[in-house]
């Protein structure tokens, strides 16, 4: 959470040298971190970022209190001006005017007292330009008290109309679902269960509490009497509750991150001067505080030794005990051995020695430590990993005029197979499912490019999320291709060549598939299992798509060896004339295999039906004479002749 | 030499001797002047073609015409070759090429920019013993968020506003989530290696619940976590310095800030020197610096739930943005990045 910080109003707490900009820095450094400092009227406004852990720093008070441990470690005087009350009131268990039963799992301290004859009208000026400052708009006396406590300690205050409350008495439980409540911004809620509610003696629901007060017993301009009300609340109903509800207000985040119980009793004793000062209302003499266990400071044990190893650096006792004391710990030393005390307000935050060891360090100064590369073994390398592999793949498709591209993962409803992963809680419909194939994606992609009349080539490799039935989908690495105003033979030819560089011994075998063209369709196939697939979509653009993971599998990640041939070959064209609808692929493979001295077979040109073969003849131990050749270029002419009606022309 | 013409058989053929002959005079020659010479000796007021032109008076009026034709024709070839000649001897003994042709280039592929970064960045890392993996993008609640020291209900799940699939919890692991960051790696890794040295180098696809101009419900992380013994915070300062100064440039610092993360104690916020001020403070940095992303040690819970004892082994941790990371480097200023991931052509030519 983020937090405005008054320059003036922290004044108040804290007594300083430092300079706006120091301040900063050195929180920044070393404590909380300070995004920006604004310039108010007459003022500045620190803008500080509050992590979860630290919710005792979320108000004026809190910075106060790090700003004064820090600031001496840049050499910056700086003293805490502790938050004194006027208020004598006495605290108990059991007052006249209100009769309470609590949970204690819900609610840790309870604390509320009597305060009459308010008199309601607006706030005075201090009160009103430090409010706006920290951007809380002032309403009047009452309400602004709430809120001033609240930025001042971090502490949520509420106020009930005390006249309000039947029969003077509140049970706080547990709600039960379905349970109806309206708040006082008017909106009703159907409680789901497990929130934390107060209950008066006509058992009407009139607060959420630590969310927002029930309209029913809210203060207005006719309030006389008034409940001062400050709490702890356990701060997992409070955070179910309002992500339930959507009702996230200041007080909800506040007590969600867990408070600390000594915090009550300054809030009502603030409280209760404030509305003495400002309303001038008559507090009773007894506050009432129901605090079933009271705050012990939880001990937690290092050693000199674990400062020392987990920092890399050499520290004194003094110094360790001087950063902590700074921060309100507690610390003896015995020996080696440290043993210290958390204060209420780092109760949730510190538990651990690792904890204590990050006091020390911060306020030593992290930017202070050294720097070391370390040494120690390296570790093995992963076996099998796929990330040369893909790098390879990539490199050659770009080097083939290839762009790649990066698709969202999620896509519509539309895109994927029946059972694909859905999501809960998707930004929208187009992105709703895990995508179970990339080829949507890249036909969409392909559509965004429409402008472009050049030939082009998108490709991309990523997941496809298959579901598996109570496990987590199988995560299938997928390459993909998209070819637009690519003539078919140019297309497929980058795809031959990617399989003849990745070593990768496989067949185009044509079939129909869903999508793609009537008889545009090859599946690429190795030892009879499906690794891919390439073909002519129904929008004329050319798609291919390989399981990664198998291709790697048949790839040869280096290039067998063969023996040079000693003796050459003999190169020449033969064109045949073909009958129409011949498959000119079964041509060639029929070519290649017709000889074992036909050591390579390619198409070179294609002139109507005239297709123009070139023919590599050689010999492992001579050299082939025009005699040799010719055998072995009738066999292969005859065979052609019976198989396909080849006709040869000179 | 010829006498008279008697008919234009005859002019022909004394006409193609001249031509053959000049023609031959011509290659020979080998130097400008003796090309002049040439040119006087047959086209000047006395030269051997303009007296054959003078004879063809003794001709039929049709022969004339056809005679005509021929000179002409003779005379061009006769310029054409001294031109040519001209030429070639200016190129001195060479053959002509014209080097200034534009080039015919293949077509140019791009590779991601992403795909840069990744490279970059792993390739930095695996100098200093880093082993990339790669863990699963749909991964169980329990590796996302519980093993790493976050709650069910803690409040620190709101920093990550991550998406759920819609199937029912898993009994041990709870729900199914999209990672929302590379951390989820980080018990798998320790699961994997059993006993450390652990140098993970985990760079994956996360997912957030955002989509502007700054964020994109997509984008990749990559996450560091060195686990081994007497691993200290001096050794993830020694390890980001190095980051800095081979990714960055060689004098560019890191600077370490308290920050919170559940699943790291101590936690740090990274912030590097600004490479436009150098470290002076300007416009574009915060007083001379730049927020990298978040750091820290190994939480012990962490430890414990990666099967690892924490009273032996310690650890740091890191996990960044890739695409923030490596625009910082290249000083690339993409006003939506969301454009990062869109197929456009016009964009994706451009790296």
């Amino acid at each position: 959470m983020d937090i405005i910080v008054s320059d003036n109003w922290l004044k108040d707490y804290l007594k300083t040298t430092a300079s706006p900009k120091a301040l900063a820095r050195s929180l920044s450094l070393s404590g909380p971190s300070v995004d920006k400092i604004e310039r108010g009227s007459g003022d500045f406004l620190y803008h500080i970022e509050i992590t979860t852990n630290r919710v005792d720093t979320a108000g004026i008070y809190g910075i106060a209190r790090e700003a004064a441990a820090i600031l001496p470690r840049f050499k910056i005087q700086a003293k805490l001006l502790p938050l004194r009350t006027k208020s004598k009131q006495s605290f108990a268990r059991k007052v006249k005017y209100l009769d309470v039963k609590i949970d204690p799992k819900l609610c840790l301290r309870f604390a509320a007292v009597l305060i009459k004859n308010v008199k309601i009208k607006p706030s005075p000026d201090y009160i009103k330009e430090r409010l706006m400052a920290v951007g809380e708009r002032p309403i009047n006396n009452i309400v602004d008290i709430s809120n001033y406590i609240m930025h001042e300690i971090g502490q949520p205050v509420h106020t009930f109309d005390y006249d309000k409350i039947r029969g003077s008495k509140m049970i706080l439980r547990a709600s039960k679902k379905g349970e109806k409540l309206t708040t006082l911004d008017g909106k009703t809620h159907q409680l789901p269960g497990g929130d934390i509610v107060i209950e008066d003696g006509e058992g009407r629901l009139i607060d959420l509490a630590g969310i927002m007060g029930g309209q029913n017993s809210a203060v207005d301009s006719s309030t006389k009497n008034v409940l001062l009300f400050v709490q702890t609340y356990n701060p997992v109903n409070i955070r179910k509750t309002y992500m339930n509800l959507a009702q996230r207000t200041e007080a909800a985040v506040l007590f969600e991150k867990g408070l600390d119980t000594e915090l009550v009793g300054l809030g009502i004793k603030r409280g209760i001067d404030l509305f003495v000062k400002l309303t001038g209302g008559k507090p009773e003499n007894t506050v009432l505080d129901i605090y079933p266990k009271p705050y012990k400071a939880r001990r937690v044990i290092t050693t000199l030794t674990f400062f020392e190893k987990r920092l890399g650096i050499k520290l004194s006792k003094s110094e360790i005990s001087k950063y902590l004391n700074l921060l309100g710990f507690e610390t003896s030393w015995n020996g080696k051995k440290l043993e210290t005390l958390v204060p209420s307000f780092r109760a949730n935050d510190i538990f651990l020695a690792e904890d204590i060891l990050e006091e020390v360090a911060r306020l030593y100064g992290y930017h202070n430590l050294p720097s070391s590369l370390m040494t120690g073994a390296i570790p093995d390398p992963l076996v099998d990993a796929p990330f040369d592999f893909e790098d390879n793949i990539k490199n050659l498709l770009s080097g083939w005029g290839g762009v790649e591209a990066y698709t969202l993962s999620t896509v519509p409803e539309s895109s994927v197979e029946t059972g694909a992963l859905k999501l809960k809680n998707p930004l929208g419909k187009e992105s709703s499912f895990m995508r179970t194939s990339l080829m949507p994606s890249l036909i969409k992609a392909l559509k965004e490019n429409t402008g472009e009349k050049e030939p082009f080539h998108l490709f991309e490799i990523a997941n496809a999320y298959l579901p598996r039935k109570n496990m987590l989908p199988d995560e299938k690495m997928i390459l993909a291709g998209i070819f637009a105003n690519t003539n078919y033979r140019e297309a497929k030819g980058i795809i031959e060549a990617l399989l003849e560089k990745l070593n990768a011994d496989v067949k185009f075998v044509v079939e129909d598939g869903k999508v793609f063209s009537a008889s545009k369709r090859s599946i690429i196939k190795s030892n009879n299992v499906k690794i891919g697939q390439l073909g002519v979509l129904e929008e004329s653009s050319i798609y291919y798509e390989f399981d990664l993971g198998l291709l790697k599998k048949i790839s040869l990640a280096i290039t067998p060896y063969t023996t040079i041939p000693k003796y050459p070959a003999q190169i020449e064209d033969m064109t045949l004339v073909l009958p129409s609808k011949t498959r000119i692929g079964e041509v060639a493979a029929f070519i290649e295999s017709a000889h074992k001295n036909l050591v390579k077979v390619e198409l070179v040109t294609i002139y109507k039906d005239s297709h123009t073969f070139r023919l590599w003849y050689q010999h492992p131990e001579k050299t082939l004479n025009n005699k040799d050749v010719e055998i072995i270029r009738n066999k292969v002419v005859s065979g052609l002749r019976e198989k396909f009606g080849a006709r040869t022309k000179d | 030499m010829q006498k008279g013409i008697e008919n234009i058989n005859k002019f022909t053929s004394i006409m193609l001797d001249v031509k053959n002959e000049a023609l031959a005079q011509i290659v020979d020659a080998g130097n400008i002047n003796e090309l002049e010479e040439l040119k006087i000796a047959y086209l000047g007021r006395n030269g051997k073609l303009t007296t054959l032109i003078k004879k063809i008076k003794d001709l039929s009026i049709s022969e004339k015409k056809q005679a005509g034709g021929l000179i002409n024709e003779v005379k061009n070839t006769i310029l054409d070759a001294l031109a040519t000649q001209k030429n070639t001897l200016k190129e001195s003994a060479r053959d002509w090429f014209d080097a200034s042709i534009p080039g015919k280039k293949p077509t140019i592929g791009h590779l991601h920019l992403i795909t840069q970064a990744i490279r970059e960045i792993s390739s930095t890392f695996e100098k200093i013993g880093f082993v990339r993996v790669r863990y699963p993008e749909v991964e169980w609640d329990w590796y996302a968020f519980e093993s790493l020291n976050i709650p069910r209900d803690h409040p620190a799940r709101d920093d990550w506003e991550t998406f759920f699939i819609d199937t029912p919890p898993h009994s041990k692991y709870g729900l199914m989530v999209l990672t929302p960051h590379t951390s989820s790696g980080q018990v798998r890794e320790m699961m994997r290696v059993k006993k450390p040295p652990i140098r993970m180098l985990n760079i994956a696809k996360n997912y957030r619940r955002q989509s502007d101009v700054s964020h994109v419900p997509m984008f990749h992380q990559f996450e560091g976590l060195v686990i081994d013994e007497g691993i200290s915070v001096a050794h993830l300062k020694g390890t980001l310095d190095y980051f800095a100064r081979n990714f960055f440039g060689k004098d560019r610092k890191t600077r370490l800030r308290p920050h919170h993360f559940q699943f790291t104690e101590p936690s740090f916020e990274v912030d590097i020197s600004c490479g436009v001020c150098k470290g002076n403070g300007c416009k574009l940095c915060k007083e001379g610096w730049l927020e990298l992303g978040g750091a820290g040690m190994v939480h012990p819970n962490v430890l414990k739930n990666g099967k690892i004892d924490p009273n032996k082994y310690t650890g740091f941790a890191f996990g960044w943005g890739v695409e923030r990371t490596f625009m910082m480097k290249a000083g690339l200023e993409i006003g939506d990045i969301r454009l990062l991931y869109s197929p456009d052509l016009k964009f994706l030519r451009q790296f």
